[in-house]
């Protein structure tokens, strides 16, 4: 499904995180107060219910580039999960039409002791290619990272910013409509900043979405032509970039 | 793809619903199969990088315990040595396959983390990673295996077809078990201590190293019949030695893999929104 159709369409999205304290990790804990009689409910699995989200409503179309800011802790990382489709909603909806690739954690299958090119497989099979499509876009890939020769050495060798290419060049390699990205794009040098600028440029020239997550109120407004501010867990209206000085203003 | 063209995540709608999404998890993993096989294969390679015998250092080690044990144990029991050594051999190997989808399976979402907290891929690519990644193991022990059979002439007799059939419900039946203790290990950190002990307790009490028939009453022994495992042994090595398995044997295995699956596909259902959370 490529271009007009894109979409993603979020409504009323409330996230609760349950967060399993050590103690009730342990199953002797929670035997304990079982044998005990203890009261049943929150105070036996130990969980504290967090609200990481609530009621976030989301509409982008082909040629959307959101910018997701706010305070750390504010939910922008666990909305960027949830339209991954790692975490379910507990209550609403999301629906997103064309393919996504998310960009949120520089690790995300990585092997250390592997080489670079046994990481762009192993990433680029996670990321949805078959196996004779990463071969044929190896070379395309490798000559995108602009590592070279370290593509033979194994990725423990790498710094972090030598990472963030590898990762980029592989995300981007899939012909994704949905781009979700944490920022830890900032990672990389003038050089690499320049050549994803790049590749940016084209994925949205595809009409596809872009949501991206930043503190960096230059970045927002190099790439995205929506801002969305969050605060605790709520969201405001997404507007046009061009109100951001307002929505600063006010938040 | 598995990073699918159209996605559409909801809240809670009943139990039913979390059953049809449980559902569409397992379809998913059947359809990128092929996933869960190059994770399988990148685990083991990754495992033994840079070891020259790589996973034959275990089928090495392996060996060395049947022959060590073999000869002793035949001693020992004064049984014959071409009896014993393949029946010990057999359940080595096939004990081991046991032993580590289910200790594994212990780490099959814990290990998986960062993918499940970013990523859509199906939580069943990676039950199926633990029991592929257990199954190329295998791969190699089975020089063993051969080794004995033929040296100890069971080849002519051997009921290869039966044997297969007891491998097949021996695979479905510890699949279960090792997704069950995956998520009972991500949302509780002792279960995986729990299930070694478990594990090693069952290896003692399991006709591996001694026969069934010196029990007194032989296979009809209540520890031997209520052994899950050794049903699953018995329904390999018997066939494989040129001999009949229980009669109860395939039934059982079949039964308690159905159960099994059931319990554990319900499990399954019912926390799978919750298990990357656990993490």
């Amino acid at each position: 499904m490529k271009g007009p159709q894109v979409s993603i369409v979020v409504s009323d999205l409330t996230m609760r995180f349950p967060v399993y304290g050590v103690d009730a990790k342990s199953l002797k804990k929670s035997l304990a107060v079982v044998t005990v009689g203890g009261r049943l409910g929150s105070s036996l699995t130990g969980a504290t219910e967090v609200t990481a989200l609530s009621k976030v409503n989301i509409k982008l179309k082909a040629g959307d580039r959101l910018g997701l800011i706010g305070h750390n802790g504010s939910g922008k990382t666990t909305l960027l999960r949830a339209l991954s489709g790692a975490y379910e909603p507990d209550e609403g909806q999301i629906e997103i039409h064309g393919q996504i690739a998310s960009l949120l954690d520089l690790n995300l299958g990585i092997d250390a002791s592997a080489t670079g090119y046994d990481n762009i497989r192993l990433r680029g099979r996670i990321a949805g290619l078959s196996a004779r499509e990463i071969e044929d876009k190896l070379e395309e890939i490798g000559d995108f990272t602009g590592l070279g020769p370290f593509l033979a050495m194994p990725l423990k060798t790498y710094s972090a910013g030598m990472q963030a290419r590898l990762a980029f060049a592989v995300a981007t390699a899939v012909d994704a409509d949905v781009l979700l990205m944490d920022e830890w794009i900032a990672v990389g040098d003038a050089q690499f900043q320049k050549i994803a600028h790049k590749r940016l440029l084209s994925l949205m020239e595809r009409a596809g979405i872009l949501v991206l997550a930043s503190h960096d109120i230059d970045l927002i407004r190099l790439y995205c032509n929506k801002v969305m501010v969050m605060k605790g867990g709520v969201a405001s209206a997404v507007t046009s970039v061009k109100n951001l000085d307002d929505l600063l203003a006010d938040a | 793809m598995q990073t699918s063209e159209h996605m559409l995540r909801t809240g809670r709608h009943g139990t039913l619903h979390e059953f049809g999404m449980a559902f569409a998890d397992l379809k998913a993993s059947t359809k990128r199969i092929d996933l869960a096989w190059s994770l399988a294969w990148h685990d083991i390679v990754s495992r033994y990088r840079g070891s020259i015998l790589g996973p034959f250092w275990i089928t090495l080690s392996m060996g060395l315990m049947v022959l060590g044990m073999g000869f002793l144990y035949a001693e020992i029991f004064k049984v014959p040595i071409q009896e014993y050594m393949p029946f010990v051999a057999l359940g080595i190997v096939f004990w081991g396959v046991i032993v580590g989808v289910v200790t594994e399976g212990c780490d099959t979402f814990v290990h998986a983390s960062g993918m499940l907290s970013q990523t859509s891929l199906p939580m069943f690519t990676f039950v199926w990673r633990t029991v592929l990644r257990n199954l190329i193991t295998l791969a190699h022990h089975l020089v063993i295996v051969v080794v004995v059979l033929i040296w100890f002439g069971y080849w002519k007799v051997a009921n290869l077809p039966m044997a297969v059939l007891g491998l097949a419900l021996l695979m479905l039946n510890v699949s279960w078990v090792s997704m069950a203790v995956g998520i009972a290990s991500a949302r509780f950190r002792d279960v995986p201590q729990i299930v070694g002990s478990i594990m090693q307790f069952a290896m003692f009490m399991t006709p591996i190293f001694w026969q069934p028939g010196r029990m007194s009453g032989g296979r009809a022994h209540a520890l031997l019949v209520l052994n899950p495992f050794f049903h699953m042994i018995d329904g390999i090595r018997t066939p494989l030695m040129g001999g009949q398995s229980g009669s109860g044997t395939y039934p059982i295995l079949a039964l308690l893999a159905v159960l099994g699956w059931a319990g554990a596909f319900t499990a399954f259902a019912l926390t799978r929104r919750r298990i990357v959370h656990y993490l």
